[in-house]
């Protein structure tokens, strides 16, 4: 009761912080108030971008600014060396960012984290080297006067309220646009893509779409924002692409709050006004400003959003009930099988002609001694790796060498030995994630992961984040996580690990249920009390060959697993 | 941290606008690459207003169209602004100008960049020769003085160099003599050897510099380490004495520069006690952006005291009148551009104050 | 002939300096992970702090430099505890931000306390110049490709040979297992502010002689140190020096061919070509990101 008032209140220090500054903006305001304030609307639409792409998705773009000035120039050179309207150019200032950021995308967006934000900044460099050398076209260093101001249906719109009222307008459209893009599927798939690209992609998400996809919604965003700046300035000079502007976009970003629209109104709308209070102290203004930067950083880490959740925190939302996700397509016999694949790192042999069949409804033991390949085996198997030779068929496919993504939607789930879970997120969240490749909304995702949570036994922890989660929970979280999924195949690396002798037995008969409904099950395992009552085959692997292949029975009185685990190795 | 926000606007739109006296802003970049000109602009405008006990406030506009945009809109409203020192920085100044006709405010300015004048906009009084002013004076004294028809031009990849490079051209040429070599050079360029040595393989007979003044002194130290003997023409930023304060006297022989004026070098009783009141109201030497910037806030303040008392009266006095200012007569073509003259000093080796060597008065200028 | 090797020397002594401003940026990368922003402002106060000094102690640059690298020092650990140690726990990139809060105070403290002209420190040794068959050979371009020798040399001895070294580098890969095996982690990341920044004020000592100083200087720097250290491989020392000589070689080498502008151009291509063929860098990747 007192977090939903909390969060209640939450809300309405929000509402009433935007009333006050529309009473003020339409009530009080100076020209130069207002002009602010129209700033301050410009710099939070760019921002909104970047939220989507670096906030949720953790690209650290540093083209933001880049996109910012193409849109500027677009709108500037169409406006004043061509004399076009508004209703012309701003579509256009739209487009050109983004048919430059899909190229750009596509090339760079398979960079990792620093290597991506110096590609991007490589761009942002060479754009704002054309706009001073190409003088013909931009009008060089000095930039190109005379853009004219927004005309709207015949109407000149005039500056100071009007302006300001289009602007944050417009800030209202994309901040709504925004908001509707990072609460549904594609916020929550590109929070997870931040998080966890690896298991992204197991979980069936195509992650680098969905990198591309905030990329170009970011470039869309920063178009619009250029667009307008130029329309607030009349004039578009080469400072708009200058690193400054990016700068001031990833701070607002920050200092706002990672990832959240409202972060990007409130860090526009300080971050744009802290200078302007300080700026009758001449030359040391900036000192100030500064330092309150610095202030607001070491007060608020997670952004003026964060601050404003940790005084009022937010009521968790009710889970939803449980629904059946629908079956996955059923299939008899073969569900994969895997031909002589091999894989080597750097010249050792981790996997080497090794050839295994799953069989729908059974359960097939992998086992070997440390470093035998297990891991690496279903690593090949689920995509993370590419094998060298060998082929992979699953589901009736030939799919050796394809990507987690396409395997995981080709009916593959896997787990991981140390459960990746993603610590900041909820266990129904954390399911829900497995879903988002398939379901059409994220109402949907959360009451199928419901039904998987329900069927692992973990329902009630639903709403309880994944770091509180005791061991053995978040085993059958993540079960659950795989489970959601509906996969044709299961990949287990070592489930019982950390786990009592209670908990196992349970866990036991969770797989053999799964196993009864059609489920070709692999499960890696060191504990053989537990692993050969439950499997019907299992295969053993030492430095990458398989050793042994046949029935539980047969594993204890084998002379080579023998005289492999015992640690001798080859006579 | 909101309601801090609400409260300071909320001050700020609370301030009575008095208009009994009349104020004069002083709206020039004070941080970022122009910082230097922009405070020798602060300094002159501000002498000429304490002198004057003058209502007045500064403002920095950075670099940034956006925020000279911003200064104006907040200079306006705070009280009854007579006339606006404004920024050298001619984006900031085409991104002013519209604002101030609307607002019926005159612009004050140093600016050399040519096209604030071509706007058509009533409001801009430039106190410092444009491009097209002292860029024929600068061709004109390497040609005619010195007899060289094979220059080499490095000029800034920024506004002023941009423009400067615009005119120098054309002037060149209608001298009948054509550049051997261009480069522009980023402002950012640590080693200027390439740039000299693609200039100086093009076997011409007078180097010419449009550069700001940080690689002025760098162009020129790199050029002394290099022996090279060729006369070198420099643009305005040579004659600023922080220039001269980064080489030695002697890598200084022999060079040359463009400008309005060189308040360092003398001349006058009246240009001599301007130079000493500045020294000791701040500390440092003047150059002709501060002396420009004083003469045209006198020629405001003149007005004013003739019986100007609103902005248009103030407009209407720049545009029609004249005024015999330290640099020069100052005197509307029309379009604005108060400063016909321009002058070129050199360097004996010896001293870091250069002597004026050419006068050019009345300029036509080799319009772009 | 002469030219080139002109021109070469010049690109050696620019790619010298540019590669101990990347030092620096490194060595604060390598023990916590966060990239420092102000080092490029960093740069710029120790070669203001050098003008400064300078009239105080008529003597050449080698007796101001320790002075330099003892106040910078100082500096850098009043960085680490106002804008560091505070965000210890938090994403690395609230530290982006509060070092961008400390470069915008140095910036403008320094253009307030020295106003915006541009500056020249005192050189190394002397201003000099050897000629050698047609070479001019300034005596502060030995100086400064010999200081930036001499200071990543030591570096890299201290963090290959020493305990200290093996503990700067046991807090860099992983800060809680090193506290657990008795590591003073707090000290050892002050300990690498204070190297950081006195390093960056070498660079600046050297630099602000033969390239001036300004107190916007610091940007340019920074996003030069940035490209260096990227594009050598995240963390690796040897490739930021590789990186910054990479800069240098644009710079001075193929600009003195193509235009200035051009030059960077090709540059910034370059820069995707080494991406797109080494996603991780030329050197690979020294640490591992820690999310």
């Amino acid at each position: 009761m007192r977090a939903s008032l909390s969060g209640r209140l939450a809300d309405a220090v929000l509402a009433l912080a935007a009333l006050a500054l529309l009473v003020h903006a339409v009530g009080f305001a100076s020209p130069y108030g207002l002009r602010v304030l129209t700033v301050a609307g410009v710099y939070a639409l760019a921002a909104f971008g970047f939220q989507i792409l670096f906030g949720l998705g953790g690209a650290l773009s540093l083209a933001q600014g880049a996109f910012f000035g193409l849109g500027a120039y677009v709108t500037g050179i169409l406006g004043s060396r061509y004399g076009l309207g508004f209703s012309v150019t701003f579509p256009l200032s739209l487009l050109v960012p983004l048919l430059v950021a899909l190229p750009v995308g596509l090339a760079v967006l398979r960079l990792e984290s620093h290597y991506f934000a110096l590609a991007t900044l490589g761009i942002a460099q060479v754009l704002h080297l054309l706009a001073v050398n190409a003088p013909e076209l931009t009008g060089g260093a000095n930039g190109l006067p005379g853009v004219p101001g927004v005309v709207l249906f015949g109407w000149a719109v005039p500056r100071g309220l009007p302006m300001a009222a289009l602007v944050w307008s417009m800030v209202a459209v994309g901040g709504a646009v925004g908001w509707g893009l990072a609460r549904g599927r594609l916020g929550r798939a590109l929070t997870l893509v931040r998080d966890d690209p690896m298991a992204a992609s197991t979980l069936g998400l195509d992650v680098g779409r969905l990198r591309l996809t905030a990329f170009a919604v970011s470039a869309l965003f920063a178009g619009a924002a250029g667009a307008l700046a130029v329309h607030t300035q009349r004039v578009v000079s080469p400072e708009v692409l200058e690193f400054p502007v990016m700068v001031s976009i990833l701070t607002i970003a920050v200092v706002g709050g990672r990832g959240r629209m409202a972060g990007a109104v409130l860090g526009a709308v300080l971050l744009v006004h802290l200078p302007e209070w300080f700026r009758a102290l001449e030359r040391s203004y900036l000192i100030v400003y500064g330092a309150a930067l610095l202030l607001t950083i070491l007060l608020a880490p997670d952004g003026l959003t964060g601050l404003l959740e940790r005084l009022f925190p937010r009521r968790a939302r009710p889970v939803p009930d449980a629904t059946e996700p629908p079956p996955g397509r059923k299939r008899d016999g073969e569900a994969l099988s895997v031909e002589g694949l091999s894989k080597a790192f750097g010249g050792v042999h981790a996997v080497q002609g090794v050839s295994l069949t799953l069989r729908a409804g059974t359960i097939t033991g992998l086992i070997g001694p440390n470093g035998s390949g297990k891991t690496t085996l279903i690593n090949l198997i689920s995509g993370l790796e590419r094998p060298d030779a060998g082929t992979v068929w699953l589901a009736g496919q030939a799919l050796t060498g394809a990507r987690p993504d396409r395997l995981a939607r080709a009916g593959l789930a896997r787990s991981f030995q140390a459960a990746a879970l993603p610590d900041g997120s909820t266990a129904l969240e954390a399911v829900a994630a497995a879903r988002l490749a398939s379901d059409r909304d994220l109402a949907a995702a959360e009451s199928h992961a419901r039904w998987a949570l329900d069927r692992m036994g973990v329902g009630e922890l639903a709403a309880r984040p994944c770091r509180d989660l005791p061991a053995a929970s978040r085993r059958r979280v993540e079960l659950a996580r795989a489970l959601a999924r509906r996969p044709a195949v299961l990949l287990l690396d070592e489930p019982a690990a950390g786990l009592t002798d209670s908990e196992k037995a349970d866990l036991a008969a969770r797989l053999r249920a799964l196993a009864a409904e059609g489920v070709a099950l692999l499960v890696v395992e060191h504990d053989m009390g537990f692993l050969l009552p439950l499997a019907g085959w299992v295969v053993c692997l030492d430095r990458g060959r398989t050793l042994y292949e046949g029935p539980p029975e047969g594993v204890r009185s084998d002379a080579a697993v023998v005289a492999a685990y015992l640690g001798g190795g080859a006579p | 941290m909101r309601r801090a926000a609400f409260l300071a606007l909320g001050f700020l739109a609370a301030l009575p606008a008095r208009a009994e006296t009349l104020s004069f802003p002083v709206l020039v970049p004070l941080t970022g690459f122009l910082s230097l000109e922009g405070t020798s602009q602060r300094n002159g405008a501000v002498l000429a207003l304490t002198e004057a006990a003058a209502k007045t406030e500064v403002i920095d506009t950075g670099t940034s169209p956006e925020a000279a945009v911003t200064a104006l809109e907040r200079a306006a409203g705070n009280g009854n602004v007579g006339a606006v020192a404004a920024s050298m920085l001619g984006t900031q100044m085409l991104a002013m100008l519209p604002l101030a006709a609307e607002l019926k405010l005159p612009l004050v300015t140093v600016s050399g960049t040519a096209s604030i004048t071509e706007q058509g906009n009533p409001w801009v009084f430039r106190f410092f020769p444009g491009d097209a002013v002292t860029k024929t004076a600068h061709a004109r004294y390497v040609v005619e003085e010195l007899g060289r028809k094979r220059p080499a031009l490095i000029y800034q990849t920024t506004a002023y160099g941009q423009s400067g490079k615009a005119h120098l051209e054309p002037a060149f040429k209608a001298l009948g003599a054509e550049l051997v070599f261009e480069e522009g050079v980023d402002p950012a360029a640590k080693d200027l050897l390439p740039v000299l040595t693609k200039a100086l393989a093009a076997k011409p007979d007078v180097l010419v510099l449009h550069l700001h003044s940080g690689p002025t002194a760098l162009l020129l130290k790199q050029a002394a380490a290099s022996g090279v003997t060729l006369p070198i023409v420099a643009g305005s930023a040579m004659h600023q004495p922080s220039t001269a304060a980064l080489l030695e006297p002697v890598e200084l022989k022999g060079v040359c520069a463009e400008t309005a004026a060189s308040p360092i070098s003398g001349g006058s009783p009246g240009m001599d006690a301007f130079t000493a009141s500045y020294r000791a109201a701040f500390g440092k030497e003047p150059d002709a952006f501060a002396l420009g910037q004083y003469d045209g806030m006198r020629m405001v303040l003149a007005a004013v005291r003739d019986g100007a008392t609103t902005a248009d009266d103030i407009r209407k006095a720049l545009a029609g009148g004249s005024h015999a200012g330290l640099a020069m007569t100052y005197k509307s073509d029309g379009k604005g551009n108060m400063a016909h003259s321009a002058v070129i000093v050199c360097y004996d080796g010896t001293s870091r104050v250069p002597a004026l060597v050419k006068r050019y008065d009345d300029v036509a200028g080799v319009v772009k | 002939m002469a030219t080139a090797l002109q021109l070469l020397l010049n690109g050696v002594a620019l790619g010298a300096a540019y590669a101990l401003v990347a030092l620096g940026f490194v060595l604060v990368l390598n023990a916590t992970s966060a990239v420092n922003f102000a080092q490029g402002d960093l740069v710029m106060a120790g070669g203001l702090l050098a003008v400064a000094l300078a009239p105080l102690i008529p003597l050449p640059g080698i007796v101001l430099l320790p002075v330099v690298l003892a106040l910078m020092a100082g500096l850098g650990l009043l960085l680490a505890a106002a804008a560091y140690l505070p965000l210890r726990r938090r994403p690395p990139v609230s530290v982006f931000i509060s070092t961008i809060a400390v470069g915008i105070i140095l910036q403008n403290g320094a253009s307030v306390l020295f106003g915006p002209e541009p500056r020249v420190a005192p050189p190394l040794f002397g201003d000099g110049i050897w000629r050698i068959g047609g070479v001019a050979v300034a005596e502060q371009s030995v100086a400064i490709v010999a200081v930036a020798a001499l200071l990543i040399g030591a570096q890299q001895w201290v963090f290959g040979r020493t305990q200290l070294g093996r503990r700067l580098r046991a807090t860099a890969q992983d800060p809680e297992m090193a506290r657990a095996c008795g590591v003073p982690v707090t000290a050892m990341i002050l300990t690498t502010f204070a190297i950081g920044a006195a390093c960056a004020g070498a660079a600046g000592l050297l630099l602000a002689n033969r390239y001036f100083v300004t107190p916007t200087a610091g940007g340019d720097l920074i996003l030069k140190a940035y490209i260096a250290v990227t594009v050598g491989g995240w963390g690796s020392v040897p490739g930021a020096v590789a990186g910054a000589l990479l800069i240098a070689l644009f710079e001075v080498g193929v600009s003195s061919v193509l235009s200035y502008p051009a030059a960077l151009g090709a540059l910034y291509a370059t820069l995707l070509v080494i991406l797109v063929v080494r996603p991780q860098g030329l050197f690979g990747e020294a640490v591992r990101r820690r999310a």
